[in-house]
């Protein structure tokens, strides 16, 4: 039989957080991913390395998380593609600057300094290419994006060069106890552990159903629009207060679009289509925007698979059901920023119990004794 | 039956002939096409107000070309929609753009007959102004009367290869030679199916001969080695079948390697997919009649195995009398059956032309590492390399996400065939084993520009 001091099912960026995380402490991991490393959320997402505009449980993890990306070539032997190139979230109309304004009582009052207000002319001065009727932005200068396949890929390969197991493809069953620790079985036999951790996206939810405390995920798939590349025209991931887009140019020139807009998921078939049903709105967005998008031209679009719970933030924490199992999953559509940190906490958690990072929000607890009931 | 829409994508021998078919039926079929005119590749059509004769721009095809464009043209129950692109499948629905504007088709039964594009394997200054595909140049001076250059190098492995020289030589262009990269012996080994195939067989024969009687040289077994010149084509240079390195010199080169399925459409709609071994490529899998493995979705022609305008014809034919038996006429039998014979008959000459144009997969694998391999994302065959050997990805699209190869507005159409054989090579399998590069919508550009106006419209 094979065993392991830490089970890792899901091969995500979570996952190979988590073991790379594992054998830095000295821990020995087994990873199972059912179809590759990096195959779903963790490497087709937009890559964007946001703490602006996090939700107010999120912005300490953030905040550790961005101190790992400052060192990512340390920490993975690989720049994963990450460039400090700001993250800009505009206002159009009053609505947004209102909601800049509350915005920042709230993370000042919190005693954050990382989101900045930038009026006009330092906003036209950053982002030349915008349109003139934005009315001002909040700005954080040393957030960026990075390459999400790379990034996810150079997380594994790291790990496993210190000694993390990783089994692709494989998928693997429900935990189920024995003796003291769990065992889960995998198309590649049982394996036994000490500790399991639930790293499984949009599929995390399964997990948890089968330990007795089912939660209100939903499988989501948002949808990216890529251009033919143009010549450069702005550095910054550019976003709204008053409208769904997130927009960047990346370094070879293509220009990427997303900002949540969703399609339908088939997690058991794989499988998220491209819908451009409503996209039409999202390219007026755009052009809104940035008038130099009229002449781009659409060369692809894609979708991902992601687990969105009901309130937006992710499942952190012990299960309140199987102690020795800990869930990571759910991140709910911004979890790649919080890569790098999620494993080191998840490791601080199978290590000692305990981690110094405030996890309480994102307690399984939570959602147990709700009256809710998962649709269909 | 009657209220069925049947909506056609491609308006080449396939779809013409199947909308024919259909509309003789009593069926008011939708044929969708993003060329200005009917006619698909072979049978392209002149632009207004140019007025060469059938048979100058078709030749041997001259009377088969006539008689589609006239039937088409008289078949009012025909709803053609020329300078129409599909783009995307969304399940019942096509997304288009007609005239630049998006529009979108519902269907209930789609026949998708949408042709082949060049094979193509990079060469060391293929990116050059003046380097052509055998399928282009032969585009410029069918539709336009336009050859691609004074002094034309033809080469590759296609049976557009004697064919378009030839019809350059006819049209005064001067053709600098013809280099073929398939060894004389396996063309000769070739010749026996290829005579024995009827009229297309001797065609190929008679294009030779009109090539030597211009004192052409046509030269079997080469390998290219490059496009010369300092920005556009100054010359070729190739090693001959003794590794003997010649250069001729010339302002243009047209080269492919036989053609290649265009079957994004298929993929967006689910259809299932095989590695036919002659073809030597992926195919959408159809059964004897044309059904796809998506009920409702059919398949004809050149989009689905390369057989030639001939071929495409006759399974325009059998794919629209399936569509019929499937609405429940039940009178279709034996005209399935003599489709199906018909096509049968040509088999063997099919065979036989595969073998006398093989697909030089070794060429492929050994395109050289400072040779752009992926133009659309500047990835050199070289990086393409190291970064399977770090990443050790297992299929072509994963080393699209590790290399960006693929990614761009060709979508790997282009460089997909050489990438694959790269990553077979370097993972020591067969190239089937690399998988095939999934298709994402838009199948085709599409301009921002479209979507927006469509937005205004609506608001
Ligand atoms: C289009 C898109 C854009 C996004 N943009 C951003 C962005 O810009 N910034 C940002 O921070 N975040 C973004 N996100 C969100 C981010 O990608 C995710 O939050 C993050 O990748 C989640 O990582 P994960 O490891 O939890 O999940 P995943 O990457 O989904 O990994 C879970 C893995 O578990 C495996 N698995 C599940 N069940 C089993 C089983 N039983 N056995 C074995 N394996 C199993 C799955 O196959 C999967 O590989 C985006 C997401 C998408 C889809």
């Amino acid at each position: 039989m094979n065993t392991a001091d830490v089970i890792v099912i899901g091969g995500g960026i979570h996952g190979c957080s988590t073991a790379l995380h594992c054998r830095l402490r000295g821990l020995s991991v087994v990873v199972v991913e059912k179809d590759h490393v990096a195959r779903h959320a963790s490497g087709v997402n937009a890559g964007g390395v946001r703490r602006l505009n996090r939700h107010p449980a999120e912005i300490p993890l953030a905040m550790a998380s961005a101190a790992l990306w400052q060192r990512i070539e340390d920490l993975v032997h690989d720049d994963c593609g990450y460039r400090q190139t700001g993250q800009i979230r505009v206002a159009e109309g009053e609505p947004g600057l209102a909601a800049i304004a509350a915005r920042r009582r709230l993370v000042e009052g919190l005693g954050y300094s990382h989101e900045q207000w930038i009026g006009p002319e330092e906003l036209f001065e950053l982002v030349p290419a915008i349109s003139r009727h934005c009315l001002g932005a909040l700005w954080t200068a040393d957030d960026g994006h990075a390459d999400p396949t790379r990034t996810t890929r150079a997380f594994a390969r790291q790990a496993a060069a210190l000694g993390a197991e990783f089994l692709t493809p494989c998928r693997a069953g429900m935990p189920r106890r024995a003796g003291g620790g769990w065992q889960v079985p995998t198309d590649r036999g049982t394996f036994s552990g000490a500790q399991v951790v639930n790293c499984a996206g949009a599929w995390g939810g399964a997990v948890a159903a089968a330990l007795g405390e089912p939660v209100p995920i939903e499988p989501i798939a948002p949808m990216m629009l890529v251009t033919a590349r143009m010549a450069p025209f702005v550095d910054p991931v550019v976003a709204s207060f008053d409208r769904m887009i997130s927009f960047k140019q990346s370094p070879n020139g293509s220009v990427v679009i997303g900002g949540g807009w969703r399609s339908r998921a088939e997690p058991d078939a794989n499988r998220a289509h491209v819908e451009f049903g409503e996209l039409h709105r999202l390219i007026g967005t755009t052009l809104d925007l940035f008038p130099v998008m009229r002449g781009a031209r659409i060369v692809r679009s894609w979708a991902g698979i992601e687990g969105a719970m009901p309130d937006a933030i992710p499942v952190i924490g012990p299960s309140m059901t199987a102690p020795g199992v800990i869930h990571a999953f759910g991140f709910s559509a911004h979890g790649f920023q919080l890569g790098p940190i999620g494993g080191a906490i998840v490791a601080d958690l199978v290590e000692s119990g305990a981690t110094s990072l405030p996890i309480e929000p994102f307690s399984i607890a939570r959602f147990a004794g709700q009256a809710w009931r998962e649709a269909s | 039956m009657r209220s069925d829409r049947i909506v056609i994508v491609g308006a080449g021998p396939a779809g013409m002939r199947a909308a024919l078919v259909l509309a003789g039926a009593g069926l008011n079929p939708v044929v969708l096409d993003e060329a200005p005119a009917s006619g698909g590749q072979i049978y392209r059509r002149q632009p207004r107000g140019f007025t060469r004769a059938y048979d100058k721009l078709y030749g041997f095809e001259a009377g088969r070309a006539r008689a589609l464009h006239a039937a088409f043209d008289a078949d009012n129950r025909i709803d053609h929609r020329s300078g129409t692109l599909v783009w995307n499948i969304e399940g019942r629905r096509l997304q288009t753009l007609h005239d630049g504007r998006p529009e979108t088709v519902e269907f209930d039964r789609l026949l998708l007959a949408t042709g082949a594009m060049d094979r193509v394997i990079p060469f060391p200054g293929w990116t050059r102004p003046g380097v052509y595909t055998l399928g282009g140049a032969q585009v410029a001076l069918k539709h336009q009367a336009c050859a691609i250059g004074r002094r034309v190098v033809f080469f590759g492995a296609s049976p557009l290869l004697p064919l378009v020289a030839s019809q350059y030589a006819a049209a005064g262009a001067e053709v600098a030679a013809v280099l073929d990269t398939t060894p004389l012996r396996a063309k000769l080994a070739a010749m026996p199916g290829l005579l024995a195939g009827g009229k297309t067989g001797w065609k190929g024969l008679v294009y030779l001969a009109r090539l030597a009687a211009r004192r052409i040289p046509y030269r079997h077994g080469i390998t290219p080695v490059a496009a010369l010149g300092s920005e556009s084509v100054e010359g070729f240079a190739y090693t001959d079948a003794s590794g003997r390195r010649h250069e001729i010199e010339c302002d243009a080169i047209a080269f492919g390697y036989g053609l290649k399925s265009e079957w994004q459409l298929a993929d967006l709609a689910g259809c299932g997919f095989e590695f036919d071994a002659g073809n030597y490529q992926w195919q959408v899998v159809a059964d004897e009649a044309g059904r796809s493995t998506v009920p409702g979705v059919y398949l004809a022609g050149d989009g689905t195995r390369i057989g030639g305008a001939e071929l495409a014809e006759i399974a325009g034919e059998r794919a629209a009398r399936a569509i019929l038996t499937d609405l429940g006429d039940t009178g279709q039998g034996a005209a399935l059956a003599a489709c199906a014979r018909r096509i049968g008959g040509q088999a063997r000459l099919r065979r036989a032309i595969e073998r006398a144009f093989p697909f030089p997969a070794p060429l492929a694998r050994a395109i050289p590492d400072d040779c752009i391999l992926c133009r659309c994302e500047a990835v050199t065959a070289g990086e393409f390399r190291a970064s399977i050997d770090r990443l050790a990805p297992h299929d072509v699209n994963r080393a699209k996400a590790f290399s960006r190869v693929g990614m761009g507005r060709c979508q790997g159409r282009i460089c997909g065939p050489a990438a694959a054989e790269i990553l077979a090579a370097a993972r020591g399998v067969e190239v089937k084993e690399a998988g095939r590069l999934r298709s994402q919508p838009p199948v085709k550009p599409v301009p921002v520009a479209a979507f927006a106006d469509a937005a205004e419209d609506a608001a």
